[in-house]
């Protein structure tokens, strides 16, 4: 890896030398100077130093000194720095020119990045946040989402497992849908992706603007629902050129806190002894003496763990000329996992460049290849599929490794010790199975803009995205990721190719304009996108040899897993703009983008989404002045439609299954049917959205602080109405429905103390609600798998049986309601929610009442960050209070017929009137019958509070000078990932998790929420260094 | 003047492209035939019918042994005490099925019911779609409508009979309003299965010229003669019966044991009427209940003795569909029809009494793989039609009777039948057609259900180790608590529907 890395950095160090060599140009004579902070007079370095109207400049250095050539006495320098404001100062022939800058915390004249254009910060009607790539610079983390954790008011950014580059769920404003897609529409430099926002190297990211309310995002139409982010790749900054090389390495680890507590060998035994005590059957021999297993735990679950390196190099170079700026990023991050076998790498490179061919012509080219790599051996998964659930479940008595010290293959016990299944070796398991993806990714863009006369621009521009990759799942014969699969296992292997396409044309047409102080800018414009995927899945078993994992070397090709897909889907859109504004003060933009799907019925297929909003600076006004702790003061209001296109491609289509073959005698013989019904008024999903803001300054922008308020309605939701099966379907795919959505949303940033040390706090808090208004007609609820969707209710909430202990003795449980047949004294006690005397499951009006919901109170980060001197330090924090998740491992870590290892809680079960344990689990006597309920009913017990507050990263950082002819300033810095969690969440170790239940990421919206137990996520320590060349 | 051309050319390659976007916006799947085009040609048509048997080998296969035979005298469970999640089949078995309101969650119901109207759907629209249809071969499109009348009546009367009242579909469905349709009565149901049933007479080809393994117009014979029988109509059912029989299409297989299908051969033989049909192999259309017929926990090296597969896998759980010691005492002496039908396996493992278990013999034969076989099952064997005539003979009091029971009798090596003539067929039944998923239906239509089932409940409670639970094990406080006529209706459809 190094090898290839030096061999990368050397190639672009070489050709960048040339371009940056290139560049430089005889001069006149030489300007020098200082650039000092107002507050404490030292030294800034990173200043950004112009010659006015030119191109060329320079940068100033670690103690704030720069110097630059210039070609005229009366030449005027402009000296911008972040967070500053920016100063103009005349040269007049001097050849030392010193500048003092002042902060400027709001930074009013900043230009932030709206849909399809840019706008001044202080004229945004929209809610917008933005982003620079700095906040998030130091977190040693692969995905963008990841970084941006804690610093979004409004998103809620969850870590759904720590597989390596997976498993993250973004949520704008509460957003989702019953069946629609619920992420963001992710923008990259203008081009709406199609792939995976965790493939892009954060490296590349200049800054990101995340608009929420539909006023911002309706210029996106149909894809705009779920809110919209926008990411700006580097570009080269005006006048210099700039190399930089960031490289950090760490470690992970699983902490100790929040691993579920399952029993040690002798409590097992013990339990195991019990079990068949307490039935009146003879114990069998290994369990008679528990205490001999003292010492000789077994540990699956830490066995499958290891502490594991990650690193990350990015080198970056920039340069800006009179006609030409580039940047280039060229990045490998690689992560080990912390499950034994799982890794994840990424090769990537961009390079983009802009190029004036004259005063009204520009083109742009941007190329970004990466190259991924990762295997995760079937880490997540329940009902005995994933290799993590499993190794808790095992018998911690099963040898992990042999009398020689080798792996044991698998472990059954005799049938009269109660054990039912066959264990495999999951270390082995782990080791041997492969589960592979290589993918690689290609996101290009190419544009010309024209402007043929003041005021006018006209920009054309093709972007497009080829996503190719090739997943190969093996498991070898000596291998399963299953309970119960005797080893030799048949040995299997999947693969899936895929690749996708993606092509986008926009013509857009911009026109400013001013007449006095009324301000316009004038927008339309068309564009296409079209989408492809081909896909090709294999299904493979039993291989003759397992050294040779092949095609040809398969026995069998499973014909129900090998399928070819199609997907495509493309959209033609008109879209317009009016921004207007009069003195910069009272603003209003009108928006409206048209949109035609082939995913919409053909009775349906144009969408219209239009909006509006105006703001007004009131601290413009002459009657603000007398407040002068006031310095800006703006309020904004918008409403608008947008959509959601996320519906499948083909659900408007009856298709045709013509996989129904039959038999006659002995020959196979084709057989098609009818498998869906279709629906030609099939749309996109429509939210309204209204929002209210108010943006506040105060003290010389010292504080400042947004809030927020939305209320927004979506209805049409797609959803696979089940039907009745009388039909011969099972559902139709329809719109339906209305959920109501709103929420409160605070940003504070404050400069605390400046000077030498100085202190900012950074501090958002998120209150989201919905509500489900509707669903389809006659139906007023919707079950997800543990979950119930209901009208008048928030969506998805926790459906089960309320536990109420257990039936202590026989005169309680004469007394109670019971499961006919099946209570018996010791067994769990539920409430008879419908009070009909019995307790029942199943059908609208059985015993099942809402347990909890997935949703939480509020959500909330704080970054904390401080400088002194050379030295800084920043915290970040994020939390989440009053959701709960539904432990769902429970229905079979705490199954009480001893066939897997359990909960070490479950040692306090109920035995005997005399001894009813702590109420919580109930008696192992009656076998299924009776234990069944309490496992197989999900009930209020596998429902745990989920609040947590997490810092989530500590950085700190020291800053030293250059050292001549090596590099120019270096930053070394060591950061904490996932510092520590506060929560009492008990059923595993992540309180973000949400997982489905074949074990993938983020449970779906109608049953999220759900821990089955899956890849921990990690801590991190991690060191890094950044040098400026 | 160049600037305004230059823009006036931009906005025209615009308009061009907006021009051609209409039909950019029609995308059909291109991994996927969709409704629009399909149902055009003959082969089409033989497609469709073809996917309308589908359901059956599901229905067969995985439940309507339990439905139709485990819920009976016939056989039982034999209890695995260390295995749970097994309460939906021995509800099934224990005449235990909740029925909450009318309506029931257990899944073996909900998926007989579901898997019936599979086909009812299927049959439709093959049925509308035919209406439509043109340049079709007539002799093809009346061949493929007999067959989907004949399925579409077949699927309602096992509906009618598990169920009584059902909702009526016989158009396709194709907007959600029409998904749920009111209950029909019993008697509305029957009248439909009747129209259907003479009509797929008119159109379907005797055996000898149809594909094997299709139905005939003798299986839909068979089929409406079993109809009338139920509705007690023996005259017609009587006509209808000797029809099949002078039609020299069937015979008696000479021995009981070569009457059931093998792995590969002797699938739709003399004798067979209508079986449903499976095929050995990868390609999905394997059956597989030999499996579901084991008792439990069995080693591998004990499955491959019964099934002389090359990787035998052990199997846990809870077996079902063990034959009762009911039925096996229910064989004459010399029967030869017994030691054809059961045989036993001992288990080293098992946990009733030696671990020695009467088991199915009769549809069992060696296969390749495990879990994957080829043996069709039989739905109406020729010896249930002489059967069903001597029956309808018997119960019009006409002469005749004993000359169809004892062609069944004397080739199972037994002499002709003594005493009552009803009871005589009915035990003929019981044996000949032992664990063919007759039993229940046959205690229904002759009013006998609730006696022998109550009394049969009785005997397992009183002597549970008769009835392969192990020593100390007892039925479930709630086995025999519901000895209904009728299955409730499925709770996951009442939900759905507002009729029921």
């Amino acid at each position: 890896m190094g090898k290839k890395f030096n061999k990368i950095t050397r190639t672009f160090i070489l050709v960048f030398s040339l371009i940056v060599a290139s560049n430089a140009n005889a001069q006149d004579r030489v300007v020098t100077g200082t650039v000092i902070s107002s507050d404490d007079s030292s030294g800034l370095p990173g200043v950004n130093v112009l010659v006015k109207g030119t191109t060329n400049g320079a940068v100033t250095d670690f103690d704030g000194r720069y110097n630059i050539t210039v070609a005229n006495d009366n030449d005027v320098l402009v000296f911008s720095y972040i967070g500053f404001t920016t100063q103009e100062i005349s040269v007049n022939g001097r050849s030392e020119v010193n500048a003092t800058m002042a902060e400027d915390a709001t930074n009013l004249e900043e230009v932030i990045l709206v849909g399809y254009g840019s706008q001044l910060k202080r004229e945004v009607t929209g809610a917008v946040q933005t982003l620079k790539a700095d906040t998030f610079k130091d977190i040693p983390v692969s995905q963008i989402t990841q970084k941006l954790q804690g610093q979004l008011t409004g998103v809620q950014i969850n870590q759904t497992t720590g597989k390596p580059g997976e498993g993250m769920s973004v949520r704008i404003r509460g957003q989702f849908s019953i069946s629609g897609g619920s992420s963001p529409l992710y923008v990259i430099d203008g081009f709406p992706i199609t792939g995976d926002i965790s493939t892009i190297n954060p490296d590349e990211i200049q800054d990101i603007s995340v608009l929420k309310d539909a006023a911002s995002t309706s210029l996106y139409g149909s894809r705009a629902a779920n809110g919209v982010v926008l990411i700006t790749t580097k570009r080269g900054i005006t006048g210099q050129t700039n190399v930089s090389l960031n490289v950090s390495t760490g470690l992970q680890e699983v902490p100790m806190r929040g691993r579920v507590k399952m029993m040690d060998a002798v409590q097992f035994a013990q339990f195991k002894k019990e079990y068949y005590e307490d039935q009146g059957d003879p114990v069998p021999p290994i369990f008679q003496n528990p205490s001999q297993y003292e010492g000789q735990t077994n540990d699956w679950y830490d066995a499958l763990l290891q502490t594991a390196p990650v690193q990350t190099y990015n080198l970056t170079v920039t340069s800006n000329t009179e006609k030409l700026k580039t940047a280039l990023v060229a990045g490998f991050f690689k992560q080990d996992g912390v499950v034994i076998n799982s890794d994840y790498e990424r090769y990537s490179l961009r390079m983009n460049m802009d190029y004036n061919i004259s005063e009204k012509v520009k083109v742009g080219f941007n190329l970004a290849p990466s190259y991924i790599k990762d295997n995760t051996p079937r880490t997540d998964g329940s009902r005995g599929t994933g290799i993590l659930f499993n190794a808790l479940h095992t018998w911690p008595i099963m040898p992990i490794y042999d009398a020689n010290g080798e792996l044991t293959y698998s472990n059954t016990l005799p049938a009269s010790t109660g054990n039912i299944f066959t264990y495999a070796n999951w270390v082995r398991s782990a080791q041997q199975i492969v589960n592979e993806t290589k993918d690689i990714n290609l996101l290009s863009n190419a544009f010309i803009e024209y402007r043929p006369i003041k005021g006018l621009t006209l920009k054309s521009s093709i972007n497009a995205e080829i996503y190719s990759s090739r997943f190969k799942f093996f498991s070898p014969s000596t291998a399963t990721y299953r309970i119960n699969r005797p080893i030799p296992a048949t040995s299997e292997s999947q693969r899936i190719d895929t690749n996708d396409f993606s092509w986008l044309n926009e013509n857009i047409a911009t026109y400013d304009r001013s007449f006095g102080e009324h301000n316009f800018q004038l927008l339309g414009g068309f564009t296409y996108q079209t989408f492809r995927r081909d896909q090709t899945i294999i299904g493979l078993d039993t291989f003759s040899d397992d050294r040779l994992p092949t095609i040809q070397g398969a026995a069998n090709i499973n014909r129900g897993g090998t399928n070819d897909f199609v997907q495509e889907w493309s959209l033609a859109s008109f879209l317009s703009k009016l921004t207007y504004n009069y003195m910069g003060k009272y603003l209003l933009t009108a928006s409206i983008r048209s949109d035609g799907s082939s995913r919409f019925g053909s009775e349906n297929r144009w969408g219209t989404f239009p909006s509006v909003s105006v703001g007004w600076v009131v601290s413009d006004e002459s009657f603000m002045d007398q407040y002068e702790s006031i310095s800006m003061a703006k309020i904004r209001a918008s409403y608008g439609v947008t959509g959601n296109n996320n519906i499948g491609n083909y659900t408007q289509y009856a298709l045709i299954d013509n996989t129904q073959n039959a038999a006659f005698g002995n020959d196979l013989v084709p057989g098609s049917a009818v498998n869906s019904l279709s629906n030609t008024n099939l749309g996109w999903e429509t939210t309204k959205q209204f929002d209210i803001g108010l943006d506040l300054s105060l003290f010389n922008d010292r504080v400042s602080f947004v809030y927020d308020y939305y209320s927004k309605n979506t209805s049409n939701l797609l959803y696979a109405v089940q039907v009745p099966q009388e039909s011969g379907f099972t559902e139709f795919s329809d719109n339906i429905g209305e959920i109501k959505f709103w929420g409160h949303e605070f940003g504070l940033n404050t400069v605390n103390t400046t000077g030498k040390l100085r202190w900012t706090t950074n501090a958002n808090i998120s209150f989201n609600r919905n509500e489900v208004l509707s669903l389809a007609d006659g139906i007023d609820r919707v079950y997800g798998n543990w979950h119930i969707t209901q009208v008048g209710q928030p969506f998805g909430q926790f459906y089960g049986h309320i536990a109420d202990g257990v039936y202590l003795n026989q005169a309680d449980l004469d007394s109670s309601p019971q499961v006919p047949g099946r209570s018996t004294v010791g067994s769990i006690k539920l409430v008879d929610v419908n009070g009909d005397g019995v307790i029942t499951r199943g059908g609208d009006n059985d015993d099942r009442a809402i347990m909890g919901s997935p949703f939480p109170d509020f959500t909330y980060g704080i970054t904390n960050t401080l400088t002194y001197g050379n030295f800084d330090f920043s915290v970040i924090g994020t939390g989440s209070q009053g959701n709960q998740l539904l432990v769902r491992h429970l229905f079979s870590t705490t199954n009480l017929d001893g066939v897997f290892n359990l909960l070490e809680d479950v040692q306090y079960r109920f035995r005997s009137v005399d001894n009813p344990g702590r109420g919580f689990y109930g008696t192992t006597v009656g076998g299924g019958n009776v234990t069944g309920i309490e496992r197989d009913w999900v009930n209020s017990r596998f429902v745990a509070d989920a609040s947590y507050f997490n810092i989530r990263n500590i950085t700190l950082g020291y800053t030293l000078g250059g050292v001549k002819n090596f590099f120019d300033s270096a930053r070394i810095y060591a950061s904490i990932q996932n510092v520590h969690i506060f929560t009492k969440y008990w059923g595993g170790p992540n309180p973000e998790i949400s997982v489905q239940d074949n074990g993938q990421g983020d449970g779906g919206n109608l049953s999220s929420g759900v821990d089955i137990s899956g890849y921990p996520v990690p801590r991190i320590f991690s060191i890094g260094v950044n040098l400026n060349f | 003047m160049k600037k305004i051309t230059k823009i006036i050319i931009l906005f025209g390659l615009l308009g061009l492209l907006i021009t051609s976007c209409d039909n950019e916006l029609t995308i059909f799947p291109e991994d996927s035939l969709s409704s629009d085009t399909f149902f055009k040609t003959d082969a089409d048509f033989e497609q469709a019918v073809n996917a309308a048997y589908v359901p059956l080998r599901n229905i067969v296969n995985d439940r309507a042994w339990l439905l139709g035979e485990m819920h009976s005298d016939n056989t039982y469970y034999a209890r695995n005490v260390l295995f749970g999640a097994t309460e939906q089949q021995e509800d099934v078995a224990d005449f235990a099925i909740p029925s909450d309101g009318g309506v029931t969650t257990n899944t073996h119901v909900t998926n007989q019911y579901i898997l019936d109207y599979r086909i009812i759907a299927r049959t439709n629209q093959i049925l509308a779609s035919l209406e439509v249809a043109e340049g079709l071969d007539a002799a093809a499109a009346a061949n493929v409508k007999g067959q989907s009348l004949f399925l579409r009546a077949y699927a309602y009367f096992e509906l009618v009979r598990y169920f009584g009242s059902v909702p009526l579909h016989l158009v396709p469905v194709t907007k959600r309003e029409e998904a749920a349709l009111p209950l029909s009565t019993a008697e509305e149901i029957y009248a439909q299965i009747i129209s259907d049933a003479l009509e797929a007479i008119t159109l379907l080809p005797p055996k000898s010229q149809q594909d094997p393994g299709r139905v005939t117009v003798g299986a839909a014979q068979t089929l409406l003669a079993n109809v009338y029988i139920v509705r007690q109509q023996w005259a017609e059912a009587e006509s209808l019966l000797l029809t099949v029989v002078n039609s020299n299409e069937y015979m008696l297989m000479p021995e009981y044991a070569d009457a059931f299908p093998g792995n590969t051969d002797n699938k739709n033989n003399a004798e067979s009427v209508f079986e449903v049909q499976f095929k050995e192999g990868p390609e999905g259309l394997n059956s597989s209940f030999i499996y579901n017929f084991l008792p439990r926990p069995i080693t591998a090296e004990e499955v491959a003795t019964l099934t002389g597969t090359s990787n035998a896998q052990p199997v846990n759980g809870e077996g079902n569909n063990i034959p009762t010691p009911d039925i096996i005492a229910a064989y004459e002496a010399g029967d030869k029809r017994k030691n054809a039908s059961i045989d036993s396996i001992t288990l080293s493992g098992g946990f009733w009494k030696d671990g020695t278990y009467p088991i199915i013999k009769k549809f069992r034969d060696t296969h390749s793989l495990h879990g994957n076989h080829g043996m069709n099952w039989p739905v109406y064997r020729y010896s249930e039609v002489l059967l069903f005539l001597a029956e309808a003979l018997n119960e019009q009091s006409k002469a005749g009777a004993d000359t169809y029971l004892n062609l069944v009798r004397t080739r199972a090596g037994l002499l002709g039948a003594t005493g009552d003539m009803r009871e005589a067929i009915l035990n003929e039944r019981r044996v000949e057609l032992a664990f063919e998923n007759k039993r229940w239906f046959d205690l229904v239509r002759t009013g006998r259900a609730t006696e022998v089932i109550t009394a049969y409940g009785n005997r397992i409670k009183a002597t549970p180790s008769d009835y392969y639970y192990p020593e100390g094990a007892a039925p479930r406080g709630n086995a025999f608590t519901n000895i209904s006529l009728l299955y409730a209706l499925p709770a996951a459809e009442a939900d759905l529907s507002p009729n029921f």
